[in-house]
C-alpha cells in the first residue's frame, strides 16, 4: 500500500513533467486526483486495513495528496501563464486606430456663458429669474428714475412694437423689446419677497448691428436688496465673481459713472488679461486695455425713486445692481479672437463646432 | 461727451503743480474716465517752421505752385504745393520735412510730383490732427527762428492734452474751469480760479431784448460792443483753441469758442448792424419761418423751435447754431454777445427735428445753470476789449424769469454711511463736499446741504450728495465684503432649470444648439404658411430681414438648415428657445419652444427614430411620458411620416418629416426630420417627486420571439396586444426590424425580446411557455403573423 502510495506519487510527478498542454494536464488530474482517480481507488482500501496501519497509511495518503495537488497547482499556473502570453500575441487589437467618440453636439456660446455665469452667483445665494424680453415702458424706462423727456432715454436706440403706423400701448405705456435687464429691478420687487438676491440672465435689444454690435444681445443683471445693503458689499460680490469667473490673479476697480436707476453709479473695471494691468505689453502701450484695465459693466446702488417705483423705503431697504454684456464678458475671458460678433447668431455649424 | 483738455490751462486755476500722470489716474477713480492722455514734446517731430522764399506756377499743373522753402539749413528745400490756402513770399509756416510720418498716419516722402521734386509738405490744421473741421493753418510771426520745431514754435512742449470722457449728467465739467474743480478736488490741490466780473455799461447803441418764451429761455444776457476790430486771434489763443479741437476763425468767434471751453457756458456774436431795429427778440419761431445757418444750410423752422430774432425774421435758432447773416465776419464793427440759458429739453427736441448738432446744443440739452451766463460774458467782453479793442457800448442786458434759488437739501451723515458701508466722520464728508463747491450748514446737529450752481441740474435728492461723498473719498479705498445676511429661500425657477439640463442631454446625444435671432422677416414667417399680421411686429427694425418676433422655432430652424446644406451635408441640429404670442391689450406671450432636427440622413427612419428616442430619455429624465400618435392632416407634416407627441392627452408637439412644401420653400434640398414642443407645456408637467420601486423578490426570464406580419402594420399596435397577452410579461422590448432577403415583398419579421416575472414564485420554464404560447396564438390569430 505503502508503495503503491510511492508508485502514484513518481508516476504523476514524472507525467507532470511530460505534460505539454492545458488539456493534458487536466486529463492528468482526473486520472490521479480525480473524484474517480488512481489516489481516491487506492485509498478506498482503506476501511479494511487494521486500525493502526489505518491511521499511518491514511496520513501518508493525505501527504501524497497535497504534494500531487502543490504540484499541479504549480505546472498549471506556469502553463496558464505560458498559454496567455501566446494567446495575447494572436488576440492583439491596433491600439492606434482612431478612437470612436461618442456623439457630441455643440453647447451655443452663449448658453455656456450663462450657464458660468449663473452657476458663480448661485453660490452667493443669486437666484436665477427671468423677466419679460418684450416689456412695459414703464418697466424699461419710466421705473428706472427715467421720464419720459429725460435725454437718458435718448441712449438706448430702442425697438418699439407697432405695425409701423403706431407703437402700441397698453396699460403701463409703450410696448418696447428691452434694452437692458435692468426691466427686471422694478417687476422683482413687484413680487414681495425680500430679501432679494437675482440674477436676470436675458436677451435684450437695441437698433445697433456691426462688427461689435448685435441688434439682439445678452445681458445679465443682478440685483440684491436688504436692509443694510452697502457699496461695500458689491464689491465684494463683484471682486467674488471676476476671480471666481476670470481667474483669481485679476483686480477689480470701481470707478464713478452715471446711470439714472443708480445712485451712486459706477463703472467696474477688471484688469486686463493680456498685459496683466501694467498697461504695457512688450514694451508698448497695451492695446486690449486702457492703462491695464478693460471695462466689465455698469453698477450701483439702487437709486431711492426706483426702490419707491418697487413700494420699498428706501429708508429702511438699499440694495445694489450690477449689469453688463453676456457676449462682451464671455469674450473678455475665452480670448477667442472674434472679429465680427455677430457670426455668435448667424447659426453657421462650421463656427459652432468650434466650441 | 467728451473734452480734450489741455494740462497747462488746467494748471492755470490750480493751486499746486502736479503730473499728468497723477491726473489721469486720480480723475478716473474718483471723477471721470479719462480716456488718453497725448504729451505734446515729441507731437509734430519733423515738423518745423519754413518761410517762403519764392513762389512759381507748376509748369504742368495748375493747381499746383513750387516754393523754395528756408526751415533754417544752409540750403532751402523744395515744396510743391496745392491751392486751398493763398501764400506768400516771406510767410512762416509749418512745414513737414521728408522723410516723416504725419501724426494722422500720411507718408512724406522726398518725390517728383508732375515732373518737379518735392521734399516735404506744408501743413494745414487738420494734417497736424489739432481739428477735424474746416481748413486753418498757423502763421507765425517774423521773430520766428526758421527750423524751429512746431511743438517749441506753439509753445506746447510742455503741455499734455487729456481726453476726459465727461459722463451726461456733468456738463459742468465740460469747461476747464469746471474740471480743473473737480481734478483739484480728486488730487487734493487747492482750487484757485476766481471768476471775473462784468464791466460798467456802456451807452451809444441801442439794445432791446424781449423774450416772449420764458419757458425755453429762464435767461438771456447781452451787451453791445462797439468798435472792434474782427481780425485773426494772437498765437497763444489760436493754440489754445486748437489743442481743445475748436478751429480758429477770427478774434470774436474764436472768443466765444474760447469762453465755451473754459466755462462750459455756450455764448454767440450777433453783428449788430445786421439786426433789424437794434431787437432781440427769443420766441418760438413762426409757421414758414426760415433761417440759413453757419452750416450754410437752409432750414424751415416748426413752430416748437425756439428762435432769436430781431424785430423782422429769425437770426439763429436758440442754443443750437446762429445764423449766417448776422454772423460776425471781416467787417463787422459792432457785436451783441450773446449769453444766455435755453431749455435743455427744446434745443434737443429742435436738434433732433432738424438734424442740426452743434457743440453749443450739446450743452445746453444737459441743462445749464441760469447762473452761468454771467461770468462767461464778463470773460468775453475782457478778451473782446484786449483783443479786439472797442468798448462797450449799451448797458448789459439781464432778462431773466425769475430769481434765482439755489437748491438746498437735508443731509443725514449716518444715513451717507450707512449706505456706503464705511465709518467717516461727519468732519471729512462735509470736507469732501466742500471741496466741489456744496456748502454745508449745520444747526443743531442737523445739516443742510446748498447746491452750487453749476451742479443744479445734476443733484436730485439727499443720495446724490452720498455719491459725491463716496466717489471722492474713492471706491478703491474702500474694503470688498461680501454680504453676511441670510440668503433668500426663493425656489429656482423650474423652467430655467430644465432648459438648461435639456440642451445639456440634447448636446449629450450629438445635437448642436442652433442660437438665432429673435427677430425674422415677414417672408419667412409667410413661407412656413403662418400670418405676419399675428405675429409681434417691430414698429421700427432696424433691417428689412428683422421685423418680426419670431412665432415659431421653424422658420429660423430651416433658414440655418438652408444656409448650412451646402457645407455641412448631414447636421443634427436643436434650438430651444423663446417664441412670440400676441396678446389682446397686453404684453404677448414669451413662451419657450423646443426643436429637434436631423436633416440629410441617409437612414431618415433611423434619424426619425433617434430623435424619438431622444425625446423618450428626455421624458424618463423630467419624469413626464409621451405617448405619440400618428398624424396625418397636418399639412406642414410629412402624411405618413409623422406623429402628434402627447402628454397625459395634451397635444405638445409634432414629431416627423417636415412636408416637403416647407422644405422646398425654403430652399432646402434634403429631407428635414425634426420634432417640435412647446417646452413650457412640458415643464408644467414634470414630475420633480420620484418613486422607488422594491427590487423584485423572484428572478425573471427573457424570451425572444420572432415574427413575420404584414409590412404595414404598426409596432404600436402590435406591442399593445402582445404587452396584454399575460400576467407574466412585465415588458417587451423591440430587438429588430427586418425586411429584405429572406421576408417576402410586403412582409416584414418583428423580433421581440419579453421579460417575464412573477411576484409569488420563481417561473419555471413551462411557466414561461404557457405565456409564451398565449403570445404567439395573438401573433398569428389577430395579425396573422407566421412565427420563425
Amino acid at each position: 500500500m505503502k508503495n503503491d502510495l510511492d508508485n502514484i506519487k513518481n508516476e504523476f510527478l514524472k507525467a507532470l513533467e511530460d505534460v505539454s498542454d492545458s488539456l493534458g494536464l487536466e486529463d492528468l488530474r482526473v486520472e490521479y486526483l480525480g473524484r474517480k482517480g488512481k489516489l481516491s481507488q487506492l485509498m478506498k482500501q482503506l476501511p479494511s486495513m487494521a486500525e493502526d496501519v489505518r491511521r499511518e497509511v491514511g496520513q501518508l495518503g493525505n501527504d501524497v495528496k497535497k504534494t500531487l495537488e502543490l504540484a499541479f497547482t504549480e505546472v498549471s499556473s506556469a502553463m496558464n501563464a505560458s498559454e496567455d502570453v501566446a494567446r495575447q500575441q494572436t488576440d492583439w487589437i491596433d491600439v492606434t486606430q482612431p478612437g470612436v467618440r461618442p456623439p457630441g453636439g455643440h453647447l451655443h456660446l452663449v448658453t455656456q456663458a450663462i450657464d458660468e455665469v449663473s452657476t458663480i452667483f448661485k453660490r452667493l445665494g443669486f437666484v436665477s429669474t427671468r423677466h419679460p424680453e418684450v416689456d412695459w415702458d414703464y418697466y424699461a424706462f419710466e421705473s428706472l428714475n427715467m421720464p419720459k423727456t429725460h435725454p437718458a432715454r435718448d441712449e438706448w436706440e430702442t425697438f418699439f412694437i407697432g405695425d409701423g403706423g403706431t407703437v402700441q400701448e397698453g396699460k403701463k405705456g409703450k410696448v418696447v423689446l428691452t434694452p437692458h435687464t435692468s426691466n427686471g429691478q422694478v417687476r422683482e420687487m413687484e413680487k414681495k419677497q425680500l430679501p432679494i438676491r437675482m440674477i436676470n440672465i436675458n436677451k435684450t435689444y437695441r437698433r445697433q448691428s456691426d462688427a461689435s454690435h448685435t441688434p439682439m444681445f445678452h445681458q445679465f443683471e443682478g440685483l440684491m436688496i436688504d436692509k443694510g445693503v452697502t457699496i461695500t458689499h458689491l464689491k465684494g460680490v463683484f471682486d467674488y465673481f471676476v476671480k471666481e469667473f476670470f481667474g483669481p490673479e485679476r483686480e477689480v476697480r470701481l470707478r464713478p459713472f452715471h446711470f439714472r436707476f443708480t445712485e451712486p453709479s459706477m463703472e467696474l473695471d477688471i484688469t486686463c488679461g493680456v498685459c496683466l494691468g501694467s498697461g504695457e505689453n512688450e514694451g508698448m502701450k497695451c492695446k486690449i486695455c486702457k492703462e491695464g484695465w478693460v471695462e466689465l459693466g455698469g453698477a450701483g446702488m439702487v437709486h431711492p425713486n426706483v426702490l419707491r417705483a418697487g413700494g420699498l423705503d428706501p429708508d429702511v431697504y438699499s440694495g445694489f445692481a450690477f449689469g453688463w454684456g453676456v457676449e462682451r464678458t464671455m469674450v473678455m475671458k475665452s480670448d477667442i479672437n472674434i472679429d465680427d460678433i455677430r457670426v455668435l447668431y448667424r447659426n453657421d455649424l462650421r463656427f459652432l463646432e468650434q466650441f | 461727451m467728451d473734452i480734450e483738455a489741455s494740462y497747462k490751462w488746467l494748471k492755470e486755476y490750480l493751486g499746486e503743480d502736479f503730473e499728468p500722470k497723477r491726473f489721469s489716474k486720480e480723475v478716473t477713480a474718483k471723477s471721470f474716465p479719462v480716456d488718453y492722455t497725448k504729451s505734446m514734446k515729441g507731437a509734430f517731430d519733423g515738423i518745423v517752421v519754413g518761410e517762403i522764399l519764392s513762389i512759381e506756377k507748376h509748369a504742368n499743373a495748375d493747381s499746383l505752385n513750387l516754393a523754395k522753402v528756408d526751415i533754417g539749413k544752409d540750403d532751402p528745400i523744395a515744396l510743391v504745393f496745392g491751392s486751398k490756402v493763398v501764400m506768400e513770399v516771406g510767410y512762416k509756416i509749418p512745414v513737414a520735412v521728408a522723410p516723416m510720418v504725419l501724426p494722422g498716419g500720411l507718408e512724406i516722402k522726398k518725390s517728383k510730383i508732375r515732373g518737379e521734386v518735392s521734399e516735404g509738405m506744408l501743413c494745414l490744421d487738420q494734417e497736424l490732427g489739432l481739428c477735424d473741421k474746416g481748413m486753418s493753418i498757423r502763421f507765425f510771426e517774423e521773430g520766428m527762428k526758421n527750423g524751429t520745431p512746431l511743438d517749441e514754435a506753439l509753445d506746447i512742449i510742455d503741455d499734455t492734452i487729456f481726453d476726459v470722457e465727461i459722463t451726461s449728467n456733468r456738463v459742468d465739467s465740460m469747461g476747464i474751469v469746471g474740471l480743473a474743480r473737480e481734478a483739484g478736488a480728486a488730487m487734493g490741490i487747492p482750487f484757485t480760479f476766481t471768476p471775473p466780473t462784468l464791466p460798467e455799461a456802456g451807452s451809444g447803441k441801442e439794445i432791446k431784448v424781449d423774450v416772449l418764451d420764458t419757458e425755453g429761455c429762464s435767461r438771456y444776457m447781452a451787451v453791445v460792443i462797439d468798435g472792434v476790430k474782427v481780425a485773426p486771434s494772437p498765437a497763444w489763443l489760436q493754440t489754445k483753441l486748437l489743442l481743445s479741437g475748436h478751429r480758429p476763425i477770427n478774434n470774436i468767434v474764436d472768443i466765444t469758442n474760447y469762453v465755451l471751453h473754459e466755462f462750459g457756458q455756450p455764448m454767440h456774436a450777433f453783428d449788430y448792424e445786421k439786426l433789424k431795429d437794434g431787437k432781440i427778440v427769443v420766441r418760438r419761431a413762426k409757421k414758414g419761418e426760415k433761417i440759413k445757418a453757419l452750416d450754410d444750410e437752409t432750414y424751415e423752422l416748426a413752430a416748437e423751435d425756439l428762435v432769436i430774432a430781431d424785430s423782422d425774421k429769425p437770426i439763429a435758432v436758440a442754443g443750437v447754431m446762429g445764423g449766417s447773416d448776422t454772423g460776425t465776419w471781416d467787417g463787422t464793427t459792432t457785436i451783441v454777445f450773446e449769453s444766455a440759458t435755453f431749455d435743455g429739453l427744446s434745443v434737443r427736441k429742435t436738434a433732433r427735428r432738424h438734424h442740426l448738432y452743434s457743440d453749443s446744443q450739446l450743452l445746453f440739452e444737459k441743462g445749464l445753470s441760469s447762473e452761468a451766463p454771467e461770468a462767461a460774458l464778463a470773460r468775453a467782453i475782457e478778451l473782446t476789449l484786449e483783443l479786439a479793442g472797442g468798448a462797450v457800448a449799451s448797458e448789459i442786458i439781464d432778462e431773466r424769469s425769475s430769481a434765482y434759488e439755489p437748491l438746498v437739501f437735508p443731509f443725514r451723515p449716518q444715513k451717507a454711511r450707512d449706505l456706503m458701508g464705511v465709518d467717516l466722520s461727519n468732519e471729512k464728508m462735509i470736507d469732501l463736499l466742500e471741496r466741489v463747491g456744496f456748502k454745508v450748514d449745520e444747526t443743531n446737529g442737523t445739516y443742510s446741504v446748498i447746491v452750487p450752481f453749476w451742479r443744479d441740474h445734476d443733484i436730485e435728492e439727499e443720495v446724490d450728495l452720498t455719491e459725491e461723498i463716496a466717489r471722492l473719498y474713492g471706491y478703491h479705498n474702500m474694503p470688498a465684503e461680501l454680504p453676511d445676511s441670510p440668503p433668500p429661500t426663493t425656489p429656482e425657477d423650474p423652467a430655467l432649470v430644465w432648459e438648461m439640463r435639456t440642451k445639456k442631454l440634447l448636446v449629450g446625444f450629438g445635437y448642436t444648439e442652433l442660437y438665432g435671432y429673435s427677430m425674422i422677416s415677414a417672408q419667412d414667417i409667410i413661407a412656413y404658411d403662418l400670418d405676419p399680421a399675428s405675429a409681434v411686429q417691430i414698429h421700427n427694425p432696424l433691417t428689412a430681414d428683422l421685423t418680426h418676433m419670431r412665432p415659431s422655432l421653424m422658420p429660423s430652424l430651416l433658414r440655418s438648415i438652408e444656409r448650412n446644406q451646402g457645407e455641412r451635408a448631414v447636421g443634427m441640429v436643436f434650438e430651444l428657445q423663446r417664441v412670440y404670442v400676441p396678446q389682446k391689450d397686453d404684453l404677448p406671450e414669451e413662451r419657450t419652444e423646443l426643436v429637434v432636427a436631423h436633416y440629410g440622413a441617409d437612414d431618415v427612419e433611423n434619424a426619425f427614430l433617434q430623435i424619438k428616442g431622444g425625446l423618450m430619455s428626455l421624458a424618463d429624465m423630467a419624469g413626464i411620458t409621451f405617448t405619440f400618435e400618428r398624424v396625418a392632416d397636418d399639412g406642414h407634416w410629412h402624411s405618413t411620416r409623422s406623429a402628434k407627441i402627447l402628454v397625459d392627452g395634451r397635444d405638445v408637439g409634432r414629431i416627423g418629416q417636415v412636408a416637403s412644401k416647407y422644405t422646398q420653400a425654403f430652399g432646402i434640398d434634403k429631407d428635414v426630420m425634426c420634432a417640435m414642443l412647446d417646452f413650457q407645456t412640458l415643464v408644467h408637467g414634470m414630475e420633480v417627486t420620484r418613486r422607488y420601486e422594491p427590487i423584485p423578490e423572484f428572478p425573471g426570464i427573457d424570451r425572444d420571439i420572432a415574427v413575420i406580419v404584414d409590412a404595414g402594420l404598426a409596432y404600436g399596435d402590435l406591442v399593445v396586444a402582445v404587452e396584454g397577452a399575460d400576467e407574466l410579461i412585465r415588458s417587451v422590448k423591440l430587438v429588430e426590424v427586418y425586411r429584405g432577403k429572406g421576408i417576402d415583398e410586403g412582409k416584414k419579421s418583428v423580433t421581440l425580446s419579453m421579460h417575464l416575472r412573477s411576484d409569488s414564485k420563481t417561473l419555471e420554464s413551462q411557466d414561461a411557455d404557457g405565456a409564451m404560447g398565449r403570445v404567439e396564438a395573438i401573433l398569428t390569430g389577430q395579425f396573422s403573423g407566421i412565427i420563425r
